[in-house]
């Protein structure tokens, strides 16, 4: 699955880190989703739709 | 104890690596020339097992550039480190009673069956451990690793099991106690790790 994670924090100018403390997961969590290695559970997909205020399917994209 | 997390922490990944390839490599020379015998080397194999604690340690901060734990995070991981150091320090503790009271002495039965069961009630510790830690962590990335760095280390260490089986029925290997299939396992937690690191970027948290 496709997400625009990398373009979205990059625009709020935000580290990996800084997203991961937000999302209360490891940086290495927040680097595996970003890269498209890990798909995350639909719980975790909310967290990172109300992180940026934006619904799931503006973040995550169909193959 | 702080002193000691200080000290660790200076080390780098290629130096746990290179140490821990090193000890095993001296465990495996020692008992091949026959120089120790195989109790000696269980316990021995003990080293490189813990050695793998701070050579993730070390291989988790190079990723994160910063002086973390395995994975930033982790009170779970945390509290799985000390059960792990606890659990380990009764099977050095146990196992070194039953080698004493063996050699030295002739035990009678009930007393040997029951120091015997001492040293594999500490090493179910240690799988409990890693039980707790799939329970507790937190993170579903880092608890997906651990399960499928210990689902790597059941099949090398089962698959292990059953081919040397089959050989030393055929008498091609000598025969090995069964305590051993529980060494490769966590050899193969070391391999499940190496895994992840390929296919997810990161070691994971055991």
């Amino acid at each position: 699955m496709k997400n625009r994670l990398k373009v979205l924090r990059a625009e709020r100018d935000w580290s990996q880190q800084a997203l991961a403390d937000r999302l209360e997961v490891s940086r290495q969590s927040v680097n595996a989703i970003e890269t498209g290695r890990y798909d995350p559970s639909l719980p975790l997909a909310f967290r990172i739709a109300d992180v940026f205020g934006m619904p799931i399917e503006a973040i995550f994209l169909r193959d | 104890m702080t002193g000691t997390k200080e000290k660790t922490t200076g080390r780098t990944a290629r130096f746990w690596a290179g140490l821990l390839l090193g000890t095993l490599g001296a465990i495996a020379g020692l008992a091949l020339s026959g120089a120790i015998d195989a109790d000696t080397a269980l316990v021995l194999m003990l080293v490189p097992v813990i050695q793998t604690i701070p050579l993730m340690r070390a291989a988790g901060r190079h990723r994160d550039g910063t002086a973390g734990g395995l994975c930033g995070k982790g009170e779970a991981q945390k509290r799985y480190t000390k059960r792990v150091a606890l659990f380990t320090a009764l099977y050095l503790l146990s196992f070194g009673i039953l080698t004493f009271a063996t050699t030295e002495g002739d035990p009678a039965f009930a007393l040997r069956s029951v120091l015997a069961v001492l040293p594999g009630l500490a090493v179910i510790g240690i799988f409990w451990a890693v039980g707790r830690l799939i329970i507790e962590e937190q993170d579903e990335f880092i608890r997906m690793l651990v399960v499928r760095q210990s689902l790597i280390a059941t099949g090398i260490a089962l698959s292990a099991a059953t081919v040397w089986g089959f050989l030393e029925t055929a008498d091609v290997v000598p025969h090995l106690d069964a305590y051993w299939v529980a060494v490769a396992w966590f050899l193969g937690l070391f391999a499940g790790a190496v895994s992840n690191r390929i296919e997810y970027g990161s070691w994971g948290a055991v």
